[in-house]
């Protein structure tokens, strides 16, 4: 039993070591990406395509449904305390700093994690990677860097658009079930909103993408020669990303508001 | 070829640019409404914690943000310096005797820093010092009713705020009560140099002077008596001798003898050397001074009587205020109605005061 225990550690620290090296050469990779304007340009834009555009409509839904419920319920609930006024400080609390990114990460996680991690894994099962070796092609550079900042740049993205369609996209759903006045709406929202607020979404978005990214990413690699092993990568991805971008959430609200 | 495969760099471009352009545009209504190059005017005042006015704390006219507190600083004197801004377009509010309030928001809800506007239309320069109501100086500019304040809107605010000027008027009636007794203790004890003071001295002087008085009195009263027991016997005399005078008109026959006799009553009357007339005198004499010393003493007493009506009026206030006092402990202020609203009685002083100068 200790040697098993023993044999698991070594293992998981091996694992951790190598998902750091993985970590770093991304990151080495990939501020070396725009010097050297490789092919990987058309694979990044076709990336923010698939990640950023196409989640779009998704992103704005769920970003109008939850402006128009804080909107609803606060002007319900918060007059009767007298604190009216606090229902722009709790939409842009919610929708700009805390669930907007997070939120928007989820969106991604499903929809782009789980896609590089199979497209990925399918393509270590296929020998596709050892192909790209062996004619002299850094899969990292080719493969996971134009990934990586496609899916950072769409997050950052989404999460401005997020806060739009969060933040003015819900005042039109609102009009259709309790009408207020629209100058009064956009002045109180925009002396809520603070530049600070803007940019701690956006530093989210950033951290959520790299990590996303870089999980479906290495989850996608780590599989061995079986086809079964594909969609295990992908719930990994996605599971692994749900629990890291979590965490980093927590770690980053922390740091704010210590 | 699908047509965003066809066209993927130009939506993608579209959806960066676009993104960046609501970005920026968001920014620039943010600046435009957060004000952040117009000019603010600095300054400074005093809280006796932190705990509620923290920089960036808002302060509000009327629900409207006019100003900002910039810096908080704990001086040596125990206080918070608070340095704060107020917006170009609501400077005018900044006037002589404008004030700070924090306000406790019920239920837990914080605190609200308002800004009333002084009633003086003198503009109160740049990094002047503004009094907060809690202190004296602001205490006073609400008592004197040089400080616009606006009604407060919130049903449990307003109630609170109406609660603190009741104990304020409850502390201020103990207060002059204690202050009164104190003076009246003082007074009596004769260590009083203030008006009631002077009263009270006049008021122990007069009645020192009243014993003597009544002495007097009682001494003329002695000797009215005697003087009128005196006059009775003198009177009953005269009837005595008008009885027998007319007893002998009844008989003409002997009075003309009697009277023409050389040894006759009208003869004995008008030949006892002066002795009726000096004694009837004498009684005239002693009644005139009693009449004079009873009109001195009457007009003495009504010289007295308004610093002693003002007396009974001081003491009647000071009845009167203590009453409200335990009344209103009695009622308890925070649970009940506090202290009934008293109907004005006029003042026996003054109409008095009136009267004697008309």
């Amino acid at each position: 039993m200790i040697e098993r225990i023993g044999a698991s550690v070594r293992e998981k620290a091996s694992s951790f070591l190598y998902a750091l090296a993985f970590f770093g050469r991304v990151i080495d990779r990939s501020l070396r990406f725009f010097r050297r304007r490789q092919v990987g340009y058309k694979v990044l834009v076709f990336q923010i395509l698939f990640t950023g555009v196409e989640a779009l409509l998704v992103n704005a839904v769920m970003a109008m449904a939850i402006g128009a419920a804080i909107i609803v319920i606060g002007s319900s609930l918060l007059p009767q305390f007298g604190q009216s006024r606090l229902m722009y400080d709790i939409m842009v609390i919610v929708i700009t700093k805390e669930l907007g990114p997070l939120l928007t990460a989820f969106i991604v996680i499903a929809r782009s994690g789980t896609a590089i991690a199979t497209e990925l894994a399918g393509m270590v099962v296929g020998h596709e990677i050892e192909a790209y070796i062996s004619v002299g092609v850094d899969p990292i550079s080719f493969l996971v860097v134009p990934r990586v900042l496609g899916m950072v740049s769409s997050l950052v993205l989404l999460s401005i658009y997020f806060n739009l369609f969060g933040l003015l996209g819900s005042f039109l759903v609102v009009q259709l079930i309790k009408p207020i006045a629209f100058a009064e709406y956009f002045q109180s929202l925009l002396a809520a909103l603070a530049p600070g607020d803007i940019l701690s979404g956006m530093a989210k978005s950033l951290v959520f993408g790299v990590i996303v990214s870089t999980v479906a990413s290495y989850q996608g690699f780590s599989v061995g020669r079986a086809s079964t092993e594909i969609p295990v990568a992908g719930i990994k991805a996605v599971g692994q990303s749900f629990v890291l971008c979590i965490f980093a959430d927590v770690l980053i609200t922390l740091a704010q508001y210590a | 070829m699908k047509f965003r495969m066809r066209h993927a760099d130009r939506i993608v471009g579209v959806f960066t640019l676009l993104a960046f352009v609501l970005l920026v545009g968001v920014l620039i209504l943010m600046g435009a409404n957060q004000r952040w190059f117009s000019k603010n005017y600095t300054y400074f005042a005093q809280f006796p914690t932190a705990g509620s006015v923290q920089p960036g704390t808002a302060i509000l006219h009327k629900g409207f943000q006019v100003g900002t507190i910039r810096r908080v600083s704990l001086n040596e004197a125990g206080s918070v310096d608070a340095e704060f801004s107020i917006q170009d377009s609501y400077i005018h509010l900044m006037r002589t005797h404008s004030l700070l309030e924090l306000v406790t928001l019920p239920l837990g809800l914080g605190s609200q820093l308002l800004l009333h506007a002084g009633r003086s239309l003198e503009p109160l320069p740049e990094e002047s010092f503004v009094p907060t109501a809690a202190t004296v100086e602001g205490q006073d500019l609400i008592e004197l009713e040089l400080v616009d304040i606006p009604p407060k809107d919130d049903t449990i605010t307003r109630l609170l705020s109406n609660v603190n000027p009741l104990l304020e008027a409850t502390s201020k009636t103990v207060t002059t009560l204690n202050r009164t007794l104190t003076e009246l203790n003082r007074a009596l004890a004769g260590q009083s140099e203030g008006p009631l003071g002077d009263i009270i001295s006049d008021a122990s002087a007069a009645v020192a002077r009243l014993p003597p008085t009544l002495d007097g009195i009682n001494e003329m009263v002695v000797e009215a008596r005697d003087s009128a027991v005196a006059l009775l016997d003198s009177a009953n005399a005269i009837a005595d001798n008008l009885e027998t005078m007319s007893a002998s008109f009844a008989d003409p026959t002997g009075l003309v003898p009697k009277l023409l006799d050389p040894k006759g009553s009208l003869a004995t009357f008008l030949d006892d050397k002066n002795a009726l007339y000096n004694r009837v005198m004498t009684m005239l004499v002693e009644a005139e001074r009693s009449v004079r010393s009873l009109r001195e003493i009457s007009a003495s007493l009504s010289a007295e009587m308004p610093k002693l009506a003002v007396v009974l009026e001081e003491g009647k206030t000071a009845l009167v205020s203590a009453q409200d006092v335990l009344e209103g402990l009695k009622n308890n202020p925070l649970l009940k109605g506090g202290i009934t609203e008293r109907e004005e009685q006029d003042s026996l002083y003054s109409s008095m005061r009136e009267g004697a100068f008309e």
